[in-house]
């Protein structure tokens, strides 16, 4: 054993302990944060397989035979909801009439000829029929792929049950109240979800980023001693502020790039090994987003920033040094996280109202939000999230310039222990 | 018109009261020193006059000019030299004194003449192109006093000038105050504990106790009142008496 090790150890694990800044941000935040993330997780999982296997399916049976019937009656023992139509031609204006009819977002379609294709392969002839289905789709979420699945598992127990291999089914999607035929909706959420995690993971590290360079630069101000000379010479106080705000957005921009670049290689790699039949073409599926959705995702992205850094900069104006200073800012990172990974995974309109309210609440949701909004050309909910993000930056600006306006940016001081004192501390200090 | 003019200024942190009823004048052109223990209101008293704290009660004007509701034109005229100030490690002394330069000159050659009179004054050479980061404690007070002395202020407010650095440093200082001081007729606000540095430097002395002004005059002045053969004398008397 190296000597004076035991002693030294013992003595590092007394300070961090006691240092109620790392107690909170290391350990009772994250022991507070996953668990709600989980239960946000879990419980939105569970929705959607209820809503999936509650689905509403519209049957329109085309062929009106035995096995059609039979195969209606197992939709109707697995528990799904079904509307049975008949004889109906499926192009465009009668989906959408059917879907806005029985407000539902699935069509499967019993094909003529049905009943005779399968009487034919129970006689020994080699035969086979496609069922066609129709999903509307939502979004880019995990369990978008759900009620696919649903039909799936119900095919198959058919061709259990009837005759192996004698029902396919050809998937297609409903995207802005376009048919997109042989586009398989749990496919296409699937493709959209791998590109949509992109976003979120990189606004969480941007706005990481940009938290730690603008907390650190106020806070080097003072541990370098040079703040108090600065606040004393003949230049506007805000510029201060603004350009501690300004330079983070630029080197955390920067970083952002450099980790973008490096990001999408990585998913360059991982997306070849995919197979053939993935390669859809989002943009012709109108499932990119417009020049108009870009502005306003930049936007959006933009004014978060500002928050966080303003957000930073106040925090970081109550740290005496770097180190508290980071510890301070590790407060706004459950605000930066959990938005992030939750909304990776769910759909927040698919929510609990309370759920939906307080990520709405939270500036850092709102640039994910957008992302998934202007997507499916959503532009209100971004444009409502710009607003709201930028009236929160304007109050917490406001309350970071008067910050830096008056005497608190010296004297202001958060200790944990002692908060009585706080006065006498800060006095015996300033003498 | 009083370099300044602090009349009646107390200030509260809490409990304590670390400015009370504190007055003192400076007129203009002359090296007046602020002397007392540690605690006394010396860097309170300072930090308000350059606008860093605002009084609780009192009033302080700099040439004419009131520290809380003129505190933007009081920043124009002033310098100030905290005692623990420091310089941006990752910028070499020559881009620091540019730095500050351009906050008191928008005129790129004003700036340069500037510059180039505060590279003088530090004496460092060579050694400004290095990140300030790799100099000494006596190098870096250098730098920072020819800084705060550079934009020829009417008022240049130095807390502890020399405190913590080795003899030569500490001389070197001194000289570069005497003299560049004396020479463009800056008024000058000092503290510190070094009685002799006092003696040597200041006109006038003002001996600050538990936020108050107990003595004050010229160092041969209070020499002779207090019959002490030097400052210190004069202080430990003083401090005893009140």
């Amino acid at each position: 054993m190296l000597k004076g090790f035991g002693n030294f150890l013992l003595k590092e694990l007394k300070e961090l302990v006691r240092d109620p800044k790392i107690l909170l941000g290391m350990i009772i935040v994250p022991l507070l944060m996953f668990p709600v993330l989980g239960g946000v997780i879990s419980y939105a999982t569970q929705s959607a397989q209820e809503r999936a296997t509650k689905a509403t399916i519209i049957v329109v049976d085309n062929d009106g035979g035995y096995w059609a019937r039979n195969f209606t009656a197992s939709l109707k023992k697995a528990n799904v909801r079904i509307f049975i139509e008949n004889n109906t031609v499926l192009d465009n204006e009668n989906i959408t009439k059917l879907l806005s009819k029985y407000n539902a977002t699935q069509i499967l379609e019993i094909p003529r000829g049905f009943n005779d294709t399968i009487n034919a392969y129970i006689s020994g002839q080699k035969a086979n029929i496609t069922l066609r289905f129709y999903g509307v789709m939502i979004g880019p979420s995990a369990f978008e792929s759900i009620s696919s699945s649903v039909i799936d598992a119900l095919v198959s127990k058919f061709n259990r049950e009837v005759a192996p291999d004698v029902l396919t089914v050809e998937k297609s999607a409903i995207i802005k109240g376009e048919v997109k035929h042989g586009v398989d909706p749990a496919v296409l959420s699937g493709l959209l979800m791998s590109q949509s995690i992109a976003l979120p993971i990189t606004i969480m590290i941007l706005l990481t980023y940009s938290v730690q360079i603008a907390a650190t630069s106020v806070a080097m101000e003072k541990e370098e001693k040079t703040l108090e000379t600065l606040l004393t010479l003949p230049m506007d106080r805000l510029s201060i502020l603004l350009g501690k705000l300004s330079s983070s957005i630029i080197v955390a921009a920067v970083g952002a790039v450099a980790y973008m670049a490096g990001y999408s290689y990585l998913m360059g790699s991982a997306m070849s090994g995919i197979p053939a039949g993935v390669n859809l073409d989002l943009a012709a599926l109108g499932l990119a987003p417009s020049l108009y959705g870009y502005l306003l995702l930049g936007l959006s992205l933009f004014v978060t920033m500002l928050s966080a850094l303003a957000l930073a900069v106040i925090m970081s104006a109550f740290a005496e040094d770097v180190r508290s200073a980071q510890s301070f800012v590790g407060y706004i990172y459950p605000l930066i996280f959990l938005p992030s990974f939750a909304l990776i995974y769910l759909d927040i309109n698919t929510l609990p109202l309370a759920i939906r309210i307080l990520f709405y609440v939270i500036p850092f949701s709102h640039p994910i939000i957008a992302s998934k909004a202007v997507l499916m050309g959503d532009y209100w909910t971004a444009a409502f999230g710009i607003i709201y993000v930028s009236a929160f930056t304007i109050i917490v600006m406001y309350a970071a310039s008067r910050l830096f306006a008056t005497e608190k940016i010296l004297t202001a001081k958060i200790r944990f222990k002692r908060i009585r004192k706080r006065g006498e501390k800060t006095a015996e200090e300033l003498q | 018109m009083l370099a300044v003019e602090a009349n009646n200024v107390t200030k509260v942190f809490g409990s304590i009261h670390a400015l009370d009823g504190l007055s003192f004048s400076v007129k203009p052109s002359e090296v007046f020193g602020l002397i007392g223990p540690n605690g006394a209101g010396k860097t309170t008293a300072l930090r308000i006059v350059s606008t860093l704290l605002l009084p609780t009660s009192g009033t302080v004007k700099v040439f004419g000019h009131d520290v809380v509701q003129e505190a933007a034109d009081v920043r124009k005229i002033i310098s100030y030299l905290p005692e623990e100030a420091g310089a941006y490690r990752y910028l070499s002394g020559w881009e620091y004194l540019e730095f500050m330069a351009k906050f008191h000159t928008s005129d790129k050659a004003e700036a340069r003449k500037m510059v180039i009179e505060a590279a003088e004054i530090s004496g460092l050479g060579e050694r400004l192109k290095d990140k300030t980061k790799t100099y000494s404690k006596g190098m870096k007070r250098r730098l920072l006093v020819a800084r705060a002395l550079m934009p020829k202020p009417k008022l240049a407010i130095l807390d502890e000038p020399t405190s913590g650095l080795d003899v030569l440093h500490s001389y070197h200082v001194r000289e570069i105050i005497k003299s560049y001081v004396k020479r463009h007729g800056v008024t000058v606000l000092l503290s510190s504990h070094n009685m002799l540095e006092v003696e040597y430097l200041c006109d006038r002395v003002a001996l600050i106790n538990k936020g108050r002004i107990v003595a004050e005059g010229e160092p041969k002045e209070l020499k002779e009142k207090f019959r002490g053969t030097n400052l210190e004398e004069v202080f430990a008397k003083v401090v005893k008496l009140a």
